[in-house]
């Protein structure tokens, strides 16, 4: 044991010296100081000092990075870049921005040399981190998602974001866009007659033999958008008080009654899709009045439910295709 | 040992006479049975309440209300009586074979065992039909089962069996949640799966596994007989013609087939295997008839079965449907099963003394002097290899520029942010080494160990329960909240294991129950305030130094300065208490007072550990015992030597969890854990016979 502790005492030391010395990056001389400077707050209450508009910005949730590709932004370093590409197809990136690690725990020495003008967080992110991340670059903590005012919390997201890039006239647009796509989409359902119509989202998972289900309330975005087409939330269950979600089981679904039905899956991720797959032969599901009558609906993969006025334009343009079928 | 079973009484006339009273519990078992499952399939998300049911079942009801009734509550109350008869046959078994009454798929890590094979099978992506996960479950549960009997040694005593089992249950556990942490949308429902809950998707689950749990049934029927006859000893057993060896295997390999069954019907249900057969014992000393394997082993499968029926009955009986779904079915049956084996060992008349201290040579100032010098080069190189290796290396120059101030941007955004961390798990090896240290010496246990006695999850509920109820909670707030949770934890189990001084049996015992609950606690939290967070909660739970800033720090150094002094004044004090009961009291010493001292530090530096790096196990329990086997056993010399070993233990398992799968990282706990494992069960298959 001693003589194991010495030889990689003594190995490891020589490594270090040998290798060890030298710089990375020439010592630093003074920073030049730009014009443009913005105060910011955030959702945290902290103000948030930049010397101009960000141009070289991470965000570390996908809400956060649909918003910024959205704006034209093409984000420095994006959490868990494999999964937004699956999970968002709505809002593609236009780089290959570096992946910072995981969207509960980006890293901070990647975020650290990427040497970003701008973090964006969101209220997901520990405490601890986003502390930390303020040492790093100025750190515009959104809050994650609001099931008081969900679609009014996506709004003040984008508009921060867009005042921090310098992308307020582009947000703007991204605004009318989803105003007059939320419009369109009310007149064409209620043209086929589909006003007031009872709709269910939902997503799932499988593990097993079971299967979770998680039910979009009318606190979730996807709940908002919904009302805002003129359509109706048949769910009881409670959501949470950020996301909107709740969580029940197949026999759970029968409070629904006559309702239209709709999730989105991921092909790429066979455990998210138990509506096509375990239920298919389950009895309670097939007795299920809206899976008798046909009313369940596969909506496109790639349209994150969580995401910015691109996903729901998405989200809004399967709707419709769907119900006016 | 006290705590193992008592050989099968001599079939006498009374005994027969006591053979109507084991009969009438049976029935009366059968009968509770019979109420649960109608209490059972009258709960549920669904408006089908008992009227709905009773219509569905004389057929009366529309086809909506029938199909629930047929697809998910009878599913679910039959999966709750199979998965609990399952799971008590499997307890029973084990426990005969043994000569142990603590053995149990958990204890034996079999759960760990299937669900780390079910995690791998989950993160590849293989999508298994349910007949063959099951079949990777059992291979990694027997695999479990096997190390751990392997390594503790049939008939070798309970402490043993339950330290390698909690050991093996920790590291497999920890490799599972790295790979939840790497994995995340693969494994999301592995997480929520793993609390166990016996809700099911139509009959086809328990059609397929039934088959299975009556032929273990029924093979553990047939080798009932000769398990018997190993309660007599081996060599007796051997002395009738039985085939020792060949007679656990097939039981052990039997009992491995029940719990993979239960567990991939319904995730691990904790402490079902050990409460069922011990419930059953309480009733055989009262009633009688119940000793012999056949008849404990059916008794141990209706029990079990009125367990989780019980346990899943009153669940939904007091909180909301919506709510009772997420709260799962394991969490309840581990509350229940912690507080068994809490009561369990304080009744247990403990005769085992305490160990002997470690017999071990004497060594001179020369080998003292060398091994701290090789550890403080062995912490230099780990701290220089901390600083300079992450996702971006650095190189010496670059430190040297940020220590006086004029590094690059880039290098100081680095250095601002690895520098704490590195701090962080220095100082949190070293505090947990030195309360392991502390808390060996004055239970004169050597395998006494802050996370082992519960403390650190007391500790780890304590701050979860205020990061989830205060989010903004500053570094002494949540101090203060792991300080008051372990506190409460220590004073629960050494309150309840004081009694006859410490001994091993009733302390680990008591410790793992703690332990126990306060991880079902944690998970009880968590799926009720932040159901869709769970990266947040295990991120805390593996021991991670994310995110940490130097004012988060500022408790666990003060108090480990603190701690590091009053080591060294009461240098001579800990040498005595660590020997026997009666020196130190001969030599005038308040024993009582200098014990309470020592222990409520060793609790504060747990406590300061745990709220700056989360639950970090094994550090406590190796470090100082290797510094013992190094240096010997006079405290002046084991406490450098502990705390040099534990700062770079951490800090090592801290710069491989940041370094090897970046950008994305490993909490250091999980990595202790895996490299503590392996370790401490070397440790135990060395001291085996040896006078322990």
């Amino acid at each position: 044991m001693r003589r194991l502790l010495l030889t990689v005492a003594a190995a490891t030391a020589a490594a270090l010296t040998l290798g060890a010395c030298g710089t990375t990056q020439p010592a630093a001389d003074e920073a030049k100081k730009s014009s443009g400077h913005l105060t910011l707050t955030d959702a945290s209450g902290t103000k948030v000092e930049l010397d101009g508009p960000a141009k070289k910005v991470v965000g570390t949730e996908w809400n956060v990075v649909e918003h910024l590709a959205a704006l034209g932004v093409a984000p420095a370093g994006v959490a868990d870049v494999k999964g937004y590409k699956s999970w968002d197809k709505a809002v593609p990136l236009k780089n290959e921005p570096k992946d910072i690690g995981t969207r509960g725990e980006p890293s901070m020495d990647t975020v650290a040399a990427l040497a970003p003008d701008l973090i964006v967080a969101t209220s997901d992110l520990p405490q601890a981190a986003v502390t930390q991340l303020r040492k790093i670059a100025p750190v515009l903590v959104l809050k994650s998602a609001d099931s008081a005012d969900p679609i009014g919390q996506m709004t003040r997201d984008l508009d921060l974001i867009a005042k921090a890039t310098g992308t307020t006239e582009r947000a703007g647009t991204l605004k009318k866009g989803f105003e007059a796509k939320l419009a369109e989409g009310r007149r064409k359902l209620e043209q086929a007659g589909r006003k007031g119509t009872k709709f269910a989202f939902a997503d799932g998972y499988v593990q097993g033999s079971q299967v979770t289900i998680r039910p979009y309330t009318a606190g979730s975005l996807l709940g908002a958008v919904n009302e805002k087409l003129g359509l109706e939330n048949p769910w009881t269950v409670k959501g949470d008080p950020a996301y909107g979600l709740g969580k029940t089981d197949v026999e759970g679904l029968t409070k629904l009654g006559d309702v239209e039905f709709a999730y989105i899956g991921s092909d790429d991720d066979k455990s998210a899709t138990p509506f096509t797959g375990v239920l298919a032969d389950n009895a309670v599901w097939k007795s299920l009045p809206f899976v008798k009558a046909g009313t369940v609906h596969r909506l496109p993969d790639g349209v994150w439910m969580f995401g910015g006025t691109g996903s729901m334009e998405s989200y809004v343009d399967s709707v419709v295709a769907a119900l006016t079928k | 040992m006290a705590v193992t079973t008592t050989a099968p009484p001599a079939p006498t006339a009374a005994a027969a006479s006591r053979r109507g009273g084991a009969v009438a519990v049976t029935a009366v078992l059968v009968l509770l049975i019979a109420a649960l499952a109608l209490a059972d399939i009258a709960q549920g998300t669904s408006g089908v309440g008992a009227a709905e049911v009773w219509k569905a079942l004389t057929g009366q009801a529309d086809a909506a209300d029938a199909s629930v009734v047929v697809a998910s509550r009878l599913p679910r109350m039959t999966a709750g009586i199979l998965v609990g008869a399952a799971l008590g046959m499997a307890g029973a078994a084990l426990q005969a074979v043994s000569r142990n009454v603590i053995a149990a798929p958990d204890t034996l890590a079999v759960n760990a065992g299937s669900y780390l094979a079910l995690g791998l099978a989950a993160a590849t992506g293989v999508s298994l039909p349910l007949l063959a996960s099951s079949g990777v479950a059992f291979v990694g549960g027997l695999a479990a089962a096997a190390v751990v009997l392997g390594v503790s040694g049939l008939g070798g005593g309970t402490v043993r069996l339950v330290l390698a089992g909690s050991a093996l249950t920790l590291g497999l556990t920890s490799v599972t949640e790295g790979l939840l942490l790497l994995f995340p949308e693969r494994t999301e429902g592995l997480y929520a799966w793993n609390q166990g809950s016996i809700a099911q998707n139509g009959f086809g689950g328990v059609l397929w596994l039934l088959p299975l749990a009556v032929a273990g049934l029924a093979g553990l029927l047939l080798v009932a007989r000769r398990v018997d006859t190993l309660a007599l000893g081996d060599d007796a057993a051997r002395g009738l013609g039985v085939p020792v060896r060949a007679t656990r295997v097939i039981t052990v390999v039997l009992a491995a087939l029940l719990s993979a069954t239960a567990v991939t019907l319904a995730g691990p249900i904790g402490f079902v295997g050990l409460s069922a057969p011990a419930l059953v014992r309480l009733l055989a000393r009262r009633y009688g008839g119940f000793s012999r394997t056949r008849a404990s082993v059916t008794r141990s499968a209706l029990t079990g079965a009125a367990l989780v029926l019980g346990s899943d009955v009153a669940l939904r009986a007091v909180v909301p449907a919506d709510v009772a779904v997420a709260v799962p079915t394991g969490v309840v049956t581990s509350l229940v099963g912690a507080v068994f084996l809490v009561v369990l060992a304080t009744r247990g008349r403990d005769t085992g003394a305490a160990a002997p201290p470690d017999r071990l040579r004497i060594r001179s100032r020369t080998v003292f002097l060398t091994v701290t010098g090789t550890l403080v080069a062995v912490l230099i190189a780990v701290i220089i290899a901390s600083v300079l290796l992450g996702d971006s290396k650095l190189l010496l120059g670059d430190v040297v520029n940020w220590a006086q101030g004029r590094a690059g941007r880039a290098v100081s955004f680095v250095l601002d942010t690895r520098v704490p961390r590195v701090l962080a798990a220095l100082l949190a090896g070293a505090a947990l080494a030195l309360a392991g240290t502390l808390v060996q010496a004055v239970t004169r246990n050597p395998l006494a160990e802050p996370g082992v006695m519960g403390v650190s999850g007391g500790a780890a509920l304590g701050a979860v329960i205020l990061v989830t109820s205060a989010p903004g909670a500053g570094p002494a707030g949540l101090a203060a909240a792991a300080f008051a949770g372990a506190a409460l934890a220590a004073a629960l189990v050494f309150g309840l294991s004081a009694r006859g001084g410490f001994r091993q049996n009733r302390l680990v015992l008591v410790g793992m129950g703690v332990a126990t609950a306060s991880a079902a606690l944690i998970s009880l939290f968590i799926v009720l305030t932040d159901p869709f967070n769970a990266t947040k909660a295990l991120t805390w739970l593996s021991g991670s130094t994310y995110g940490r800033t130097l004012p988060d720090l500022l408790p666990l150094a003060v108090v480990l300065a603190a701690g590091l002094a009053v080591a060294v004044a009461r240098r001579t004090e800990l040498d005595l208490i660590s020997l026997d009961e009666d020196t130190p009291r001969l030599l005038g010493l308040g024993v009582p007072r200098a014990r309470l001292g020592l222990l409520t530090l060793g609790v504060l530096l747990s406590a300061a550990a745990v709220a700056a790096s989360g639950t970090i196990a094994f550090v406590g329990l190796v470090a100082p015992h290797a510094a013992r086997a190094l240096v010997g056993r006079r405290h002046v010399r084991v406490v450098p030597v502990a705390v040099l070993l534990g700062a770079a233990l951490v800090g090592t398992a801290d710069v491989v969890g940041r370094t090897v799968i970046a950008p994305a990282q490993l909490g250091a706990g999980l990595l202790t854990a895996v490299i503590g494992t392996p370790y401490f069960l070397w440790l135990l298959v060395r001291t085996r016979g040896g006078g322990r």
